[in-house]
């Protein structure tokens, strides 16, 4: 008799757990059509299913991304330049040191602009500035702090692709890595997915910086001899990216200890917060850097969702 | 609840998209390196208004379209939302309790999700948990959150009370 009226009219307590038990099933069913969309996605490469749901979603909000843009730039600069106010005098004070140590070191950049020379004429560099290249504007970033993302908005009808590097006037920002009809997907040098093969111009071995967060590079030498030293300038060794492009310098001194790699901290030399027009390389790609071109797959180089290790 | 409030919600969470990748993030709002995680306290604003079936779906939906709007694999900002939203249905009887209570539900469901996010994207061979300041980066979004949360939630009830008829707890 106590179960009766339960049955017959259901009072609160079992209608809840019934709606309960039907939005517990529906839960556990996203959760694993989320597994199943990471898995396939991850899988694909970037590309298929996911590629054309990326698309689509750019194709849609990337007009509403630059026009929401072109409204909160403002707003951003100013309340960032209010916020920056306190900071000027240390800055001011720092640029006078930063001053004075290039003058220090005016006297000798004729040296090194001829070791520069001398170092792309061994290495067959190209100057990076003869690459053709086509001018983009940032027009959305990533969503969450992890995404170390930026779109531009040029695409593939603009020409860009695959693997392309994308510079500013001060050096290497990082790859396009995901090309829809009219933007694309740049991948930061600053994103741990993605590594860069330097060279350092003072020592002239090569090594592997990839992105620790924070803005920060870390740089990894396996075979280094020479130790490196703070300020040491870092360009790109030409294997995936144009060589002699600016990536950073050295923060700290190090030394390779024997058996173990040369580590250190990198200042990238862009800096990511104020990049807004940038160059996508269109000229250039990573079978240049190899003899017959046979031995990578740039599709595969490009993967923007495996470590390029 | 009726139509009209799922798709005002839905609004809303596209609406918080396109702010949330146009005016926070590395070279726009992003006090200290980090940022609030604006979508995720629209979700659980909504949330409160709506049945459970449309609540999980919300949530959902707000999250593919930072995955897809985002550089990481396909599902996993999606879980990640799905999850909070599921949090919020379980616990929104709570919001009446007062204002502390909902900001620390915030701070919470906003630093789990965070977590989530890192294990699962670990779990799919991105290198995030490899970055330097990891508890910085998963503090701070949440505290912001909350902060934001106090301009948001407000705004939330204004537009989806006014539509709900009814809710799964009255």
């Amino acid at each position: 008799m106590a179960t009766l009226p339960l049955s017959s009219h259901p009072g609160p307590l079992m209608f809840s757990f019934r709606r309960f038990d039907r939005s517990t099933t529906l839960f556990v069913s996203l959760l694993m059509l989320s597994f199943l969309l990471a898995t396939f996605d991850v899988r694909a490469q970037g590309s298929g299913l996911g590629g054309s749901l990326r698309e689509g979603a750019q194709a849609l909000f990337a007009p509403v991304q630059q026009l929401a843009t072109a409204v909160t730039r403002p707003v951003a600069g100013f309340i960032d330049g209010v916020s920056n106010i306190a900071g000027l005098r240390d800055e001011v004070e720092r640029l006078r040191a930063e001053n004075d140590a290039l003058n220090a070191e005016l006297a000798d950049v004729q040296s090194v602009q001829n070791r520069l020379a001398e170092l792309e004429q061994i290495n067959d560099l190209e100057p990076p500035g003869d690459l053709p290249t086509i001018t983009a504007r940032i027009a959305s970033l990533g969503p969450t702090d992890f995404d170390q993302i930026r779109w531009i908005d040029k695409g593939r009808d603009h020409g860009v692709a695959m693997g392309q590097a994308v510079i500013d006037e001060d050096g290497l920002i990082g790859r396009i890595d995901f090309v829809a009809a009219g933007s694309a997907r740049v991948r930061l040098i600053t994103d741990p997915r993605l590594g860069v093969g330097v060279r350092d111009l003072v020592t002239n071995e090569t090594g592997w910086v990839e992105g620790i967060g924070q803005g920060e590079l870390q740089l990894k030498m396996f075979t280094a001899v020479k130790p490196v030293q703070e300020g040491d300038r870092l360009v790109t060794d030409g294997t995936r990216f144009p060589p002699g492009l600016d990536v950073g310098t050295v923060k700290e001194a190090a030394e390779a200890e024997a058996g173990f790699a040369l580590i250190t901290t990198v200042e990238p030399a862009v800096r990511m917060a104020e990049i807004d027009f940038v160059k996508v390389i269109v000229g250039w790609s990573p079978l240049d850097a190899s003899d017959g071109g046979a031995e990578e797959d740039p599709a595969r180089s490009t993967n923007p969702l495996v470590t390029e290790q | 609840m009726s139509g009209r409030s799922v798709a005002f919600s839905l609004g809303l969470v596209v609406l918080a998209v396109v702010i949330q990748t146009t005016l926070f993030g590395d070279g726009r709002l992003q006090p200290l390196g980090a940022s609030p995680l604006l979508v995720l306290v629209v979700v659980l604003g909504c949330v409160r208004y709506l049945e459970p079936e449309p609540a999980l779906l919300l949530g959902f939906t707000g999250g593919l379209l930072l995955d897809l709007l985002g550089g990481s694999p396909l599902g996993l900002w999606a879980m990640v939302h799905l999850v909070a939203a599921y949090i919020g249905l379980r616990l929104r009887a709570r919001a009446d309790d007062g204002v502390v209570v909902v900001a620390v539900g915030v701070f919470v469901v906003a630093l789990l999700g965070q977590a989530l996010f890192l294990m699962a994207s670990t779990l799919f061979g991105q290198r995030l948990l490899a970055t330097t300041g990891i508890v910085k980066q998963l503090i701070l979004p949440a505290l912001y959150s909350v902060v934001v949360a106090g301009a948001v939630l407000p705004g939330v009830t204004f537009v989806l009370r006014e539509r709900t008829v009814g809710t799964w707890l009255r």
